[in-house]
This record gives C-alpha cells, structure tokens and sequence, in this order.
C-alpha cells in the first residue's frame, strides 16, 4: 500500500488553530477565575493582584482570541481550497454525499470513509457553527470590556439587551467551547485511530497522507 | 431677580443658602460646571414654574417615598419653589372627585406644556383591567394624559422597563412608558428606587435649557446612568486584590471586603450610586454591605436574580431542571462524557469482533 503526501493547510490557517487553542484554553481558566474567584485572602496593603492579573490575562488571550477568529473568516473566503466555505457547506451534491456518508462512519452503521484533503462536511459545519459562537463570545466580551464605548454599547444592546444578559450569554458561550473541545479531540483521536491519513500531524505539518489506488 | 429671591424666602420660609445648595447638588449631579449654577438657580425661581402631573399605576410608592426622603431639594421646596405640583396621588389633599377634577383641569389647561411623571409599570393584558383608578385603567389614563405632555419623565424601574411587575412570566402584561407612547419625549429614571437628585437634575435641566438631557441607549439621562458602578466603588480595591466577603457576616463582609462573590451586580449596572449616594447621609447599598441588585437595568427582575449569585439560572430544556449555568454546564459535560464513553465501547467492540471474522 502506497501513499502520496498532500499539502492541505496552509500556515496561516496552522497559526489560527494553534492561536484558538492557547486562548481558548486561557480564557477558560481567566474566565471562571473571573466569574468563581477562586483564591481569597485578608492581607491588605500587599503587591498581589490576583483579580487585576487574571483580568489581564483574559484581556490578552481574548485579543489573541479575536485575531484567531478575524484570520479564520479571512480563510473562509480567501483560503485554500479546503480551507474555503464551499469546501464544507452541504450544498453541493458532493458534499452532501459526504456528509451522509460520514454520517454513517460515524455511527458505525457503514464502514464506508470518505477520504477528503479538507475537513468532511460535519466537521465543517461545527466549526462555522463554533465560529459563529466565537463571534458572539468576542462582541459579549469587548461589549463588558468597553461598557462604555459608542460602538460596543449599541451594538452590545441590541445583541443582548444589558451588560448582564451579555455577560449571561458569555458564560454559556464558555460552556460550549468547553463541549466543543471535548467532543473536537475525541473525534480527532477517533478519526486518528480508524482512518490513519496523519489527521492529528497535519494540524503541524499541514500535510495528509491519501492512500494510492485506493 | 434679588426681588424674586425675597419673596421665595418670605411665601415658603425656606432659607436662600438652602436654595442655592440645592441648585448646587443638581448642577454637581448634571456634570455642569459652576458657572452654570446662576442659570440654574434663575431658570427655578422663575415665576412661571411648571406644571408636573404625576401619575401612579403598577407600583409600591417607592419611588414617592424616596423623593419625600431628598433633601437637596426637599420635598416642600420642590413642590412649593421649583414645580407646580398639579395631581399625584400620595401628597395632594383633594381626594374622590375633586382630585379628578384637578387632573381633567390641569390638563386641559396645560396641554402640550406639563410635564408627566409616570410612576409604575402600566398593564396591558385583558384589556389593562389590572390597575384602574377611578373607573379608568392605567393605559386610558396614560392614552389620555401621555400624548399631551411636552415630555414623559418614567420615574422608576417599572415605569422605565415594566419592572418586577414584568418579571416573567408578566401575567398582567406590565410594560413600561416607551414601549406604549412614542410622539412624546420620554425620559427614564429608572432604578428601584431612583434617587430623588436625578429627578431633580432632570427636572432643572429641562427648565434650564428647554429640553430633556442627553440619554443612553435605554433612554436614560447619562448624567446619572453612564458610569458603571463596579467603576466607582468604594471597594473596588479590595475585587482588585483579591479580597472577598465569601458569606454576608464572615471576617471579609466585617472588613468591608468586595461583595463581588455574594452576588453584586455592580460590574453590569450603570448608575449614580456610588457618587450621588441616598437619603442625605450618603448611604448606597453597597456602603452598608450589601450588594448591588442592579434596579436601574431593563428586564431587571429576571437577569439580575438570584440576587446572591453571579448569573442567572438556566433551565435545561425538556428535563425540568433548573440549576445555575456552572452546574448545568457540568451535566451536559458529563453527558457528552458519557457519550463519548459508550462511542468508544462500541468502536472497541466492534474492532474485536471484526478480528475474530477475520480469524
């Protein structure tokens, strides 16, 4: 059995993964710090500043955060071939196909893999759904940030209605990414384990592997 | 003007130095500078002062309450020197028919130039049968009296937004002033209650410069409500460097400690509060240790309770359970776990089975 080597990633779309990763791990940790301080202390009239460090922290990892999220929509029009919308919405008969097709892969009802340079159609609506999310997770979050601002507040308002109903909507947006990369490493592993075409590399590498004659 | 100064000293018996220091508070209160204090104390010595109608509909008087407790002014100032008090329910003498024949006069004398003051949530279900007052439900009393203002003042969280009354699942319909007129200038002095030196601000902005102050997104005047209030705490320092009240009674709540943990909504209110202060002995709720329950906000009942947590609950559809978002997050967690768990089994099982055909 034979392979050939396909480059399907690109760097920049290598760097938004990895860039999501640190500051979605970051802001979880920051997040529910800032949410259930979890330290407590009496001494007064010390250098510490748990609250102000972690605050800043999440500041950070959220403009880390939204960077990640601008390139990712930048990709999605002006990637690659696997890396733009087309590749993975099920509109066209090919990718309709798919995602029956992973479907069924999936639930161990066929055996039948469907073997894609790019992401197969149910990995890629997740991710536009988890896009999505993340575009409401970064307008809550710059909405709390700069409560005050001409552009944040309207828009903020419009969105969620006040500050608390924003900062609602934040906290179970956190939830969701929490399930997401849950579930997101599970299936990678899984996909790893069942189909070895170098799923898990490809992430550093950018490269996959297709089985010849297959 | 040194005419008119003297006959406002000799008719009420209030002192001029009181008078001056109200128009102080307000001008302070507006974030006008202290020249403007001279246009502020000619525009309410006027001899023309004008005529406020002050409703009462879905509330508890709270907001009254908190006006007969102002000092700057006090309440036989502002109604004696400032405004010309036609109707409001609580404070005037004539009652039965005679008080409805001053509100009937008032407005057909004044129509287009008062000012309403709307104090409660107005009830829209089943007609507005839940609030009447003389015959009349509150929304023909508001069809009738609102349009033919010159402005609106909402005092209160329930004539702002609707209120608790419109807490879900708002049986009576209850809305507040903006969602029922929109041909008048409305302005919302929400909180529960609000404090009386906004209403005061409010009210001499308008007789100063002839219209209502500039307002935020939710109608509301920016002078009281556009700084947040986590950013003007007194205890600010103490969320900062990690200092909280963990229980109300604990060494942290008797030092003074954030209140950040038992469930202060200041980091998503905006108000006066921390600056303006209550009841002339500059007392505000978190002074006396316990937190904000942000009163000024819209749909304040349902996203700001449970008071002593952070965030709203969640019900988790189809199960009937209704827990904090945490809790919730970690079921579902733990679901998707379980989940993941029985995949991974059958993937297992199934690889071993097919190595046994194979065989």
């Amino acid at each position: 059995m034979s392979y050939e080597i396909k480059n399907v990633w690109s760097v920049l779309l290598r760097l938004f993964h990895w860039s999501l990763v640190l500051s979605i791990i970051t802001l979880v940790v920051t997040g529910v710090y800032i949410n259930t301080p979890w330290t407590n202390t009496t001494l007064e009239g010390s250098v510490s500043f748990p609250m102000t460090n972690m605050r800043y922290l999440h500041f950070l990892a959220g403009y880390l955060f939204t960077a990640a999220v601008i390139v990712r929509l930048f990709l999605y029009i002006f990637g690659n071939r696997q890396e733009r919308i087309w590749d993975v919405l099920p509109v066209t008969p090919r990718n309709i196909k798919s995602l029956i097709t992973t479907l069924g892969f999936y639930t161990y009802i066929s055996d039948t893999h469907d073997p894609r340079p790019g992401h197969n159609p149910l990995a890629g609506m997740t991710y536009i759904v988890t896009v999505t999310a993340a575009i409401f997770q970064l307008i809550s979050g710059f909405y709390m940030l700069f409560p005050e601002s001409s552009f944040w507040q309207p828009l903020g308002n419009t969105l969620f209605g006040s500050q608390q109903q924003g900062r609602f909507i934040h906290h179970l947006l956190m939830w969701y990414f929490i399930l997401f990369a849950f579930v997101h490493v599970y299936i990678v592993i899984w996909n790893d384990l069942r189909t070895p075409e170098g799923l898990i590399s490809s992430m550093f590498s950018g490269k996959k592997f297709k089985q010849k004659n297959a | 003007m040194a005419e008119q100064i003297d006959n406002i000293q000799t008719n009420s018996g209030l002192s001029r130095r009181g008078f001056i220091k109200s128009c102080s508070v307000a001008a302070a209160a507006l974030g006008l500078s202290e020249t403007m204090i001279p246009k502020l104390v000619e525009a309410a010595e006027s001899s023309e002062r004008p005529t406020v109608i002050w409703l009462h509909f879905q509330e508890c008087t709270g907001c009254t309450e908190s006006l007969l407790r102002g000092s700057h002014p006090d309440i036989g100032r502002l109604i004696l020197d400032i405004i010309s008090l036609d109707y409001h329910e609580t404070v005037m003498v004539p009652s039965g028919h005679q008080a409805e024949k001053s509100l009937h006069d008032s407005v057909a004398k004044n129509a287009g130039k008062y000012i309403l003051v709307v104090e409660g949530a107005i009830p829209t279900a089943d007609n507005g049968n839940f609030c009447k007052i003389s015959g009349r439900t509150a929304m023909d009393i508001l069809a009738d009296v609102g349009p033919k203002a010159a402005a609106i003042i909402a005092m209160g969280t329930c004539a702002s937004f609707g209120g608790i009354q419109a807490a879900a699942p708002n049986p009576t319909g209850a809305k507040g002033v903006r969602d029922l007129i929109s041909d008048v200038p409305i302005i919302n002095i929400s909180g529960c209650p609000p404090n009386p030196i906004t209403f005061l601000g409010t009210v001499l902005h308008y007789l100063t410069f002839k219209r209502l102050p500039n307002c935020d997104e939710m109608g509301r005047p920016l002078f009281a409500y556009g700084r947040r209030i986590h950013d003007h705490c007194e205890r600010r320092a103490h969320f900062d460097e990690g200092r909280f009240a963990e229980e109300f009674g604990d060494f942290g709540h008797k030092n003074g400690y954030c209140l950040y943990k038992v469930g202060c909504k200041g980091p998503e209110t905006f108000s006066n509060c921390p600056a303006a202060r209550f009841n002339d002995v500059d007392v505000w709720p978190v002074s006396v240790g316990h937190g904000c329950v942000g009163c000024t906000e819209p749909n304040f009942w349902d996203s700001m309770t449970p008071f002593y947590e952070r965030l709203p609950n969640v019900a988790i559809p189809g199960t009937g359970i209704v827990a904090d978002a945490d809790s919730a997050g970690r079921k579902i967690l733990g679901v998707a776990a379980a989940a993941v768990g029985i995949h991974a089994a059958v993937g297992i099982g199934k690889s071993i089975t097919n190595k046994k055909k194979d065989e």
